[in-house]
């Protein structure tokens, strides 16, 4: 189908009030009488609570309340599970253990919440929260992933006699067979440490509840306001309808605003609803070090079976996943790593094992790429290096075992993250693969330029590297698409922005429906007062599961309007169209009618409508699909290592993306800049340095460096277009794609830039620092 | 973190002693110090103001000392909490006569550092402390030169506490000069200085 609207490089609609200070975030909600919290959190990383004195804070001027643990009584709970174990699979041990409010008794990680002190003014808030005196009893701090599951070990839970969280075995076929017909084994260990999701806006939260009309408000910077309205009605026995959770402009989600139930998500509305006045609290830079959920540690041992052509024949591995020390999102992280180190190919034999263990450590849920990138970094590590020991082209060898298209739908027989049988919809690896040689210009730069620049003592590398993305997945979204009067379109839906164009892409498939321009439609996301029905934003999932919605209400309207301007113009269906706004009939431009006009008419003053008939030019439609739309994609660049500072600079950065059908190839692009982005800091500067003790030693953005304008390369985009299809649009999810095959590309790049050095890298992120130390170590055995 | 490091002084191991002994000479070498009482036999409470970089703020902590073998070695333990996160160490302190009036100290120990002084300080610890040491070793080997050439001349060194002070005062405001005068309150705060050095040492050589 060839779209008007739809797949063109629309300027983003949202972008002059962003641009002008114009859109609300939380941090701009201003409410009479508003006071402000702020919150005493432990510094050590595991400590009993002994006592908590608030008296002389209590005491400082401005300081309406200070709350404990203690007086929350019954209100007092730890948050809800939020994803727990694939009911499917079997022998799965799942020990839940979910973040609380405030700590009762015992501290599991630095930044949990003792108190919390609202005042007139963050100011003085912040002042009191010094004037609380509380009485520590330090105790031994477990951060090691290993060492956490040895005998003995401290514990973070006391009532677990164990740190284990969580374990699972998913088999494919039969490893050990197909090991033994194998003619190379290679056998690794990976490192991955953690990193931070660094949103530009921190979390906040405004809560205000409203006594005469007993109804709670809560603007939240979240990525999932239903289900955050859901729970907070749950929690403090309200109806769903008395509680309106707002996500307005939100300034970066990348996973960790998820629908977590922080705990001041649900300490800000129950104070609200204390106090009857509206409390507010935006989080601090260093209070987001601590509190706000992290990711990516994990620890591999991996094991591929190969034949001596460089076939794949099975790949074993054990995951050791970090969770911190609570577990609310369950297990999606290490089912995406386990699902994602098959890659892009075809891997008959699959047997991996994963332990989930409880640290002393910040919680982790999902950040964009959510434990894709660590498998895909392990399955292209261990090609990389298989390719070194049978002497194979490091392309050859994925060539090589790509699932072939006409597999497609390529059922991989494990489970994966949304619990649904792992199948690769759709895909078409090597002509993608091809076009990324060939933009990065590859057989060039390996027989002429590298070459001719080595001799000129220039460490040159260069690195491609596929990848595939599992995306929109369900359960289900939905929107509602309606004519106004003026002509004008009005539509909402239940996904939260973070920065992903909605009011853009889906304007777009509407005016493609409607006839309308994108700047008629008013789209509302993430307001539950305006659509109370949906999970969130995450999962690379908004395009493919709302967009799909969206599409199928716009399209329902365009029935409705098709209909009644039938009846009106008296003109079958078929000999209509929709354009500027207005309903014609082909031939006769001037037998027409506004879009306006016919809205008015199906919202009669006065007569009578034909029974079943349903008011208004509205509908509300929902999609959830089966199983999630694959896409995949290549990435290649070519860097250049300075071997005495160890400072990189990239010479070219390629990606080829295919994400089925594009909304707006501009918007596309925007997410796979942001995406890189985010590749490069996991790669080479982002890591959190926590000590023995679970102190974390770069709290702040001078230690934990992210990537700036100046170490973004230039980034040539080329779309290809594999249609989803199980998905009216073709769309398939592309907000994770850019950030999942850095760090495995960075390994290969920096290898061949140093293949004098026999360099094996076989850990992430990597730093100017570290790689040194890997040289060095290289170069002195001892 | 365990760490190690060492300084020469131009003196013998019963000068150097009694200098870490001398509370005017530590609160000239170390400002900051508020407040600080005995809880105990070899036991003390302790307030200071403690600032590394942007991280600043009052300080509490209890120090013991232990296994002293005057003038050879000691023991010391410090436990610290406050506004800048809380710090946890003990430290071995040996001084080892070298002949020619020059005493070898040597230290080491384990310390934990959290909150905002390892969140946000971590970076800068290494830093300040080097230059506070320098500062404080520079004063150091002041005091005992000057007491060594006092000694020779067989003059008082009287006027030497004086001057201390109005350094100490010049130095930092918020020292506390009163209380110094008492001299079992000298003592401890001697002690506690010399604690503060140790940890400062270790901290910056990590």
């Amino acid at each position: 189908m060839t779209y008007k609207v739809i797949g063109k490089r629309v300027k983003r609609v949202e972008d002059p009030r962003l641009l002008t200070g114009q859109a609300l975030f939380v941090g701009d909600v201003t409410l009479p009488d508003m006071l402000h919290a702020a919150f005493l959190r432990s510094d050590y990383a595991h400590a009993k609570l002994i006592s908590i004195d608030v008296n002389l804070a209590l005491e400082v001027s401005g300081v309406v309340a200070v709350y404990t643990a203690a007086d929350m009584g019954d209100a007092w709970e730890p948050g809800p599970p939020l994803v727990s174990p694939p009911p499917t699979l079997e022998n799965v041990v799942f020990n839940s253990r979910r973040q609380v409010p405030l700590v009762k008794d015992k501290v599991k990680h630095a930044g949990e919440i003792i108190a919390v002190v609202v005042a007139e003014s963050r100011y003085i808030a912040e002042d009191a929260v010094e004037e609380i005196l509380v009485e520590f009893e330090p105790l031994p701090v477990v951060v090691d992933l290993e060492k956490c599951l040895e005998p003995g070990s401290v514990l973070v839970h006391d009532d677990l006699d164990t740190n284990l969280a969580a374990h699972l075995v998913q088999n494919k076929g039969d490893y050990e067979s197909a090991r033994k017909g194998a003619d190379l084994i290679i056998n690794r260990r990976f490192q991955l440490d953690r990193g931070a999701a660094v949103a530009m806006e921190n979390r906040g939260i405004v809560a205000d509840w409203n006594e005469k009309n007993q109804h709670l408000t809560v603007w939240d910077a979240t990525q999932s306001p239903i289900p955050i309205r859901n729970g907070l009605a749950a929690r403090l026995g309200l109806t769903q309808r008395q509680v309106r959770v707002i996500a307005p402009f939100v300034g970066g989600g990348f996973g960790p605003k998820i629908m977590m139930f922080y705990a001041e998500e649900m300490v800000l509305p129950w104070i609200t609803m204390k106090l009857g006045v509206p409390i507010k609290w935006i989080e601090d830079r260093r209070e987001n070090f601590y509190a706000t959920t992290q990711e990516r540690e994990q620890i591999h041992e991996v094991e591929m079976a190969l034949s001596k052509e460089g076939h794949i024949l099975g790949i074993k591995q054990t995951i050791i996943h970090d969770t911190g020390a609570f577990n609310p999102y369950g297990l999606t992280t290490p089912l995406n790593t386990q699902s994602h180190s098959m890659g892009a190919y075809d891997v008959q034999n699959y047997s991996s094992e994963v332990i989930v263990v409880f640290t002393n450590k910040t919680i982790v849920t999902p950040v964009r790429g959510a434990g894709r990138p660590q498998g895909i970094y392990i399955v292209e590590r261990l090609l990389d290096i298989a390719a070194r020991e049978l002497e194979l082209d490091l392309m050859e060898i994925r060539r090589l075992n790509f699932i072939p298209p006409d597999a497609f739908p390529y059922e991989h027989k494990i489970i994966d993250q949304a619990f649904v049988p792992l199948i690769l919809d759709s895909g078409n690896y090597e002509p993608a693969f091809d076009k990324a040689l060939e933009m990065l210009g590859y057989e060039d730069f390996i027989k002429k330029e590298q070459p001719r620049l080595r001799a000129e003592g220039k460490h040159v590398g260069i690195g491609i590297v596929p990848f595939i993305e599992t995306t929109g997945v369900g359960p289900y979204e939905g929107a509602r698409v309606s004519v106004e009067p003026s002509g004008k379109i009005s539509a909402a839906t239940g996904v939260g922005t973070q920065g992903q164009s909605h009011m853009t892409s889906f304007a777009q498939i509407i005016a493609e429906h409607l006839g309308v321009q994108v700047t008629d439609v008013n789209l509302v996301t993430g307001d539950t007062a305006e659509f109370q029905w949906g999970t969130g934003t995450f999962a690379s999932r908004g395009a493919v599961v709302a967009g799909n919605a969206v599409n199928a209400a716009a399209s329902d309207v365009r029935q409705k309007v098709l209909k009644l301007a039938s009846k009106i113009l008296e003109t079958p269906e078929k000999e209509l169209e929709l354009e500027d706004g207005m309903v014609r009939v082909v031939d006769i431009p001037d037998q027409s009618i506004s879009l306006g006009e016919l809205a008015l008419l199906a919202n009669p003053l006065r007569g009578a409508v034909e029974p079943g008939t349903e008011p208004g030019l509205e509908s509300t439609k929902y999609f959830g699909p089966a199983f999630g739309a694959t896409a995949f994609g290549v990435h290649g660049m070519i860097l250049e290592v300075d071997p005495e500072t160890m400072m990189i600079k990239i010479r070219k950065y390629i990606t080829v993306e295919d994400c089925g059908t594009m909304i707006n190839p501009l918007v596309v692009e925007g997410q796979i800049h942001g995406g890189v982005s985010m590749g490069i800091g996991n790669a080479y500067y982002e890591k959190l340095h926590y000590d023995e003790n679970g102190q974390l030693l770069n709290a702040n953005l001078a230690d934990y460096l992210i990537p700036g304008s100046t170490e973004m390369p230039h980034i040539d985009v080329h779309h290809a277009n594999t249609p989803a299809p199980n998905n009216e649009l073709g769309t398939k999810g592309v907000g994770e794609a850019g950030a999942i095959p850095v760090p495995a590309l960075f390994a290969q790049a920096l290898e061949n830039a140093l293949h004098d050095y026999e360099l094996e890298i076989l850990e992430t992120p990597l730093s100017p620092n570290r790689l040194y130390e890997l040289l060095h170590k290289q170069e002195d055995p001892s | 973190m365990k760490v190690t490091g060492e300084h020469i002084f131009k003196g013998t191991p019963k000068q150097v002693w009694d200098l870490f002994r001398d509370t005017d000479v530590m609160a000239a070498a170390l400002p900051g110090t508020k407040n600080m009482e005995a809880v105990g036999e070899n036991e003390y409470e302790a307030v200071m103001n403690v600032r590394v970089g942007p991280v600043a703020g009052e300080f509490s902590g209890t120090l013991v000392l232990s296994n002293e073998d005057y003038p050879k070695s000691y023991t010391l333990t410090v436990e610290g909490r406050g506004k800048p996160g809380f710090l946890k160490g003990t430290g071995d302190i040996n001084l080892i006569y070298q002949g020619e009036n020059s005493t070898l100290m040597e230290y080491g120990g384990d310390v934990q550092i959290g909150g905002k002084l390892a969140g946000v300080g971590q970076r800068l610890i290494d830093t300040v402390s080097k230059s506070i040491i320098s500062q404080a070793f520079d004063t150091l080997d002041e005091v005992l030169a000057e007491r060594t050439a006092a000694e020779e001349e067989g003059r008082e060194a009287e006027y030497r506490k004086a001057s201390e002070k109005d350094y100490a005062a010049a130095v930092a405001k918020d020292i506390v000069g009163g209380f110094l005068s008492a001299p079992w309150m000298k003592w401890l705060l001697g002690v506690f200085i010399v604690l503060i050095i140790v940890l400062i040492l270790i901290i910056s050589l990590t």
